[in-house]
């Protein structure tokens, strides 16, 4: 089964970052087992119901070997129907439920030790809180690796879908509503995330980061971001930012943010701008996602800055350092 | 007057001058008179016309699509375009083709192969059509404006609410659709009572076309399953035009509601789309296997079977909005139970095609890439059930394969199959065997390279609705795989719809029957002629045509039953709903112009609701209310229609003679859609009470008990007095009956009046809380239905002074009787939920 990912992934050139064949986490393994079972099974009554349509239509009449009889039609037709009609779905089915439904119900157990992370779904980006209620962060939620954790999550204005493929299935995020789902990463590593609800303009530019770090890696991480203190910028950039994006951008002890655009406290440190529209790699890419992130995101709700190119690349410059 | 009775004529007339008289009283006038037709064969291919053009612009908006998505950061349509693509596509094809084609296949078959002359409801037919072309005009020309729809063709709010789409867009989608759903409840409603009440003298149930099952099952789904979309859209089109909070979660509304309500009407939609289809399958797989169809009674279980379970089944569209894990299992387990009934049909045609002689043909081809495409993607369907893989694959392009397996493979291709099929007996020719072969084949390869690769591109993790995505994820090469393959899928389309256009100028002529078929269509001359049967014949089994060869000779020299024409009136037979024993003579309606003048001012209700030009639109009500009972004005004695001059004499007594008619049946079937959206509406408020998390009930009752309680009491009076007319009119009493029926007018009049007074003693706030705006429309929808009460009895009252309704024609009595016990059931039901559930409940 491996060997026909693998054939199918070298056909494809895949590299399989959003790969629901490719599990990196016990949901979605086990998931990826279900499916590699029943595409053999299915696969294999589909050739056989194919089979017999063609044998019966086109080989079998010339064949000579036509039953006319009606004594043996009358015993032999409810054999057909009864056999193939219910027997084989009925058996079918059961043994399906039998081993999807226990599977679905070890995806949601509960984790009463496991972290609880609050993600807030937004058009078009995630908000990610972590329980002390300081922490919060954006399109790249970080967790630790080998051990579940529980996300709590909802919407702050039309329906998403968090999903995380490599990982676990997806669970809807609604207004109102708050669902819950188990995450568990086996190994160290990226994953990539992107919403399956479709919510308007930029649905498509809706992905996340889930970054799943060794255990004491995470420790320090969420340590060292509760403790850190943004360095201030210039007085001249702390003012511009203050009037431009401090509205809706907070940046911890700087400014509150409270009209709920994306938190920008460690905004250096994250893989990716504009929810996955822009890699942090790119050098520029801040600068560049200030001045042109209308058109790299059509729609998106952010207000253009409106300062000269110098003022904006200060403010970028500063951004890059927030850095825990 | 020449004798009636249910035999042969005495003495036959000239065969010859019968077909001329015929001729001239099923006449379909021509040029801008043609617009009055009524005639079933006339409607039916308007409507396959009309959802051809709906079909190719659909699909064009698909290679638009399939052309943005070809490459990764394709910039060939933006975002705005895209949304509206597939938002339109998905819209297009459910509602304005699928739906429509299958109902008009069923429009045009159904009388034919169950021996009538016409439909019950020929005006009817018309009307459905006019407000289908109408709906579909509207919905198609918000994209030429730019001001498309575009949360998607399942609407999900808050998305498509007003603070989030604040355009026209949503208005178009819920103001349009509910007007073509007019059309398809219209048609369901017809096709019941079609089925049940004017079959063939002999054609009992059990000897029942396999269609005509198919078609009667997705009639009942219809009228049931389209109601709790039509209750959705009203409270959405409330909520975004009025304010009306259903479904915002701050003021006690809930979101998932609308999807509770949307999927409630849409799961059972895709066995609307497939049931008819596989009736085609199962109509043309016997013919072609030249003997009668093995397992009949278990194909017949088979379809009620699915119509039943197919209402039990919606919330496997909401696997991933949270639900506990017990409803899960329940609703996965069901959903797999699909299969079964779905098992068995398959196996019946194999069965048939295993003990027959089966031939190859034209039609039979495309029903091998039916079996293939249906069976793949009923198998993923049972994939989809098992509620852990759809937590993965629910809204990837994994689904976006498996349902267009389901809906092309199980629709489209039976469609075309039945086309060829039929084709004969639309056009008098056969189709190209050739050509017919060559677009079989591009289009079973073009859809299996767009769309077999497109389950791997959602396992590969893409999501569906989404305009672009980078590359190097895996999704570039079956992506492009998909577009190519689309446009080859498109060329065989293209090129099957000009083999069928081209078939009509040099297809070969049709020999009689020419697939030496079993059904009663193929006994009269092809093309059809209007009345389908000169003289209508009575059957002997499921197989006629095999059993009675002799059968079309008959029929054509007058010999069969109800050969009258000299009274120049329109007639079919009227049957009992089981026996088929003939029980009386429906008199059918000729032409009219009321159906369109009504779907017109309709149309104009609708643009003036999008337009929210509110004064147009009361004009536009009340000028469609009056086209409406104008047109109900002649029916019974009236002139137009059967007057008393003409005598009757022979057995069978004329349908509006009697108290049984095929009105009555339609009341009753069309009751049952209005039950079906009240029931959704009593859904919404039990639903909103338990789940809701900001539901604010009132400290005590919203209502005042006096008020209310003067109400329920009118509405009592009401219906007990019509029930009394109608009762002494049964025991054969005439005096009194204008009186009993101004009364019962005047009565509900009242209830009207103390209805208005309660909600506006009540002083409730609808745009504060969900709860009193539930409350406002669970009154609208009573007075909305003791309204049309009062009108129809007023009317009933002046008819009596006309004589058009009396101890003669008593019939329109007992039509509108079930109206008043209705509206009184749904006034008490709804004063429950209001006034003493919530007491009980809170204990």
């Amino acid at each position: 089964m491996t060997g026909i990912a693998a054939g199918l992934s070298a056909l494809t050139g895949c590299r399989g970052e959003l790969a629901i064949v490719d599990p990196a986490g016990p949901a979605a393994r086990s998931i990826s087992l279900l499916w590699w079972g029943m595409v053999i099974w299915f696969g294999l009554v589909l050739l056989a119901v194919t089979l017999l349509w063609i044998y019966s239509v086109h080989v079998r009449p010339r064949s000579g070997r036509a039953v006319t009889e009606p004594a043996v039609i009358a015993r032999g037709a409810p054999r057909w129907i009864v056999g193939g009609g219910v027997l084989l779905p009925l058996i079918t089915v059961t043994i399906l439920l039998l081993l999807g439904l226990p599977a679905g119900h070890r995806m949601a157990a509960p984790a009463p030790d496991a972290l609880v992370i609050e993600v807030t779904g937004h058009q078009w980006w995630w908000e990610i809180r972590y329980p002390d209620g300081e922490v919060i962060t954006a399109n790249h939620l970080v967790m630790p690796a080998g051990e579940p954790v529980i996300l709590r999550l909802t919407s702050a204005d039309v329906i998403h879908s968090f999903w995380v493929p490599r990982l676990a299935g997806k669970m809807d995020m609604i207004p109102g509503h708050t669902n819950r789902l188990r995450l568990e990463a086996d190994q160290p590593g990226l994953y990539r995330g992107q919403c399956s609800e479709f919510c308007g303009a930029q649905h498509a530019r809706m992905l996340l980061t889930v970054e799943a770090l060794p255990e004491p890696e995470f420790s320090r991480w969420l340590s060292r971001r509760q403790q850190f203190l943004p360095p201030s910028p210039a007085s001249k950039t702390l003012a511009q930012f203050s009037t431009h994006c401090g509205d809706c951008h907070r940046v911890s002890g700087l400014t509150r943010g409270l009209s709920g655009g994306p938190d920008l406290t460690d905004i250096g440190a994250r893989p990716t701008l504009g929810a996955g529209t822009l890699t942090m790699s790119e050098p520029g890419a801040l600068l560049r996602w200030l001045q042109e992130h209308r058109r790299l995101k059509p729609d998106n709700r952010m207000v253009a800055p409106p300062l000269p190119a110098a003022e904006l690349s200060d403010i970028a410059a500063w951004l890059e350092q927030l850095v825990p | 007057m020449s004798a009636r009775r249910p035999a042969a004529a005495e003495t036959p007339k000239d065969p010859a001058h019968l077909r001329a008289e015929f001729s001239r009283v099923w006449v379909n006038p021509r040029g801008w008179r043609s617009l009055s037709v009524v005639n079933h064969t006339a409607i039916a291919y308007r409507f396959l016309i009309t959802g051809t053009v709906f079909f190719v612009l659909a699909g064009l908006m698909a290679m638009l699509m399939r052309t943005q998505l070809a490459l990764p950061q394709h910039e060939f349509v933006d975002h705005k375009l895209y949304n509206q693509l597939f938002t339109m596509h998905g819209t297009v094809m459910m509602f304005l083709f699928a739906v429509p084609m299958m109902e008009a296949l069923a429009v045009y078959l159904i009388p034919k192969m169950i021996g009538a002359r016409d439909l019950a409801y020929p005006r009817l037919s018309a009307f459905g059509y006019w407000c289908y072309l109408f709906g579909g005009i509207i919905i198609l020309s918000s994209l030429a404006l730019q001001m498309a729809p575009d949360s998607g063709w399942f609407m999900y709010t808050p998305l498509s609410n007003a603070v989030f789409s604040p355009g026209r867009g949503p208005d178009v989608w819920l103001l349009g659709i509910t007007f073509v759903e007019i059309s398809a409840v219209a048609a369901g409603v017809e096709l019941i009572v079609s089925i049940l009440c004017t079959r063939a003298a002999g054609m009992s149930l059990d000897k029942m076309p396999l269609f005509a099952w198919y078609i009667l099952a997705t009639a009942g789904m219809i009228i049931i399953g389209f109601p709790p979309l039509i209750l959705a859209s009203i409270l959405l089109e409330l909520e975004r035009a009025a304010n009306l909070p259903f479904f915002d979660v701050v003021r006690g509304g809930d979101p998932l509601l609308w999807q509770h309500l949307f999927w409630l009407f849409g799961h059972p939609e895709v066995y609307i789309i497939f049931l008819p289809a596989a009736g085609v399958v199962s109509t043309l797989v016997p013919v072609f296997a030249q003997r009668p169809i093995i397992g009949y009674r278990w194909a017949v279980l088979a379809v009620i079977g699915t119509a039943f379970i197919s209402f039990g089944l919606w919330v496997h569209h909401m696997f991933t909005v949270g639900i506990p894990q017990l409803a899960l299992a329940f609703f996965s387990a069901a959903s797999m139970m699909v299969a079964i009934p779905t098992g068995i049909q398959v196996f019946v045609w194999l069965a048939t095609l295993w003990y027959g002689r089966p031939r190859y043909s034209l039609p039979m081809l495309w029903l091998a890439g039916f079996f293939f495409i249906f069976v793949a993607g009923g198998l993923t369907g049972v994939m989809l059930a098992l509620v852990p893989f759809d937590w993965q694959v629910h809204d990837t392009h994994f689904v976006v394969a498996h349902f267009h397996y389901v809906l092309v493979g199980g629709m489209l291709f039976p469609l075309i199959a039945g086309i060829y099929y039929w084709l004969p007996h639309f056009s008098g020719r056969m189709p190209s065997e050739r050509v017919g072969r060559w677009a079989f084949w591009l289009t079973f390869l073009g859809f299996n390279g767009t769309f077999l690769i497109m389950h791997w591109t959602g396992l590969l993790g893409m999501p569906r609705r989404i305009y672009t995505y980078e590359a190097g994820l895996g999704w570039d090469l079956p992506n492009l795989i998909s577009s190519v393959s689309g446009f080859v899928l498109a060329i065989g389309t293209a090129m099957m719809l000009a083999d069928i256009a081209l078939h009509f100028r040099f297809g070969r002529r049709a020999d009689p029957n020419p697939w030496q078929s079993n059904g009663l269509e193929w006994v009269m001359p092809l093309p059809a002629p209007p009345y389908n049967f000169l003289t209508l014949p009575t059957v002997d089994s499921r197989d006629p045509l095999w059993s009675q060869p002799a059968l079309a000779e008959t029929l054509q020299q007058g010999e069969q039953l109800l050969p009258e024409i000299d009274h120049g009136l329109r007639e079919t037979l009227g049957s009992d709903p089981v026996t088929a024993r003939p029980r009386q003579i429906v008199h059918l309606p000729t032409n009219s112009w009321w159906p369109l003048a009504a779907a017109a001012a309709i149309g104009a209700l609708c643009l003036a609701l999008l337009g929210k030009v509110y004064g147009m639109a009361l004009v536009a009500t009340v000028i469609a209310a009056v086209c409406l009972l104008r047109w109900s004005w002649e029916n019974g004695a009236h002139a137009s229609s059967a007057p008393l001059a003409i005598l009757r004499s022979g057995p069978l007594p004329l349908h509006s003679r009697t108290f049984d008619s095929v009105g009555r049946y339609g009341m009753i079937t069309t009751l049952l859609a209005s039950g079906a959206l009240y029931f959704s509406l009593l859904f919404a408020w039990y639903y909103l009470w338990a789940i809701a998390p900001e539901w604010l009930p009132p400290a005590g009752a919203p209502l005042s008990w006096t008020l209310s309680l003067l109400a329920g009491t009118a509405a009592t009076a009401a219906c007990a007095l019509h029930t009394i007319a109608n009762l002494r009119l049964r025991r054969g009493v005439e005096q009194q009956l204008g009186v009993l029926t101004g009364a019962a007018a005047l009565m509900g009049t009242l209830q009207l009046g103390l209805m208005v007074w309660t909600l506006h003693h009540a002083g409730l706030q609808p745009t504060l809380s969900a709860h009193d705006a539930l409350v406002i429309v669970m009154f609208a929808f009573v007075g909305f239905h003791t309204l049309v009460a009062v009108l129809a009895t007023a009317l009933q009252c002046w008819r009596v002074h006309y004589g058009y309704v009396s101890l003669a024609v008593p019939y329109e009595v007992p039509v509108v009787t079930p109206l008043w016990s209705f509206s009184a059931a749904c006034f008490w039901l709804g004063w429950l939920s209001i006034m003493i559930m919530p007491q009980v409940w809170l204990g």
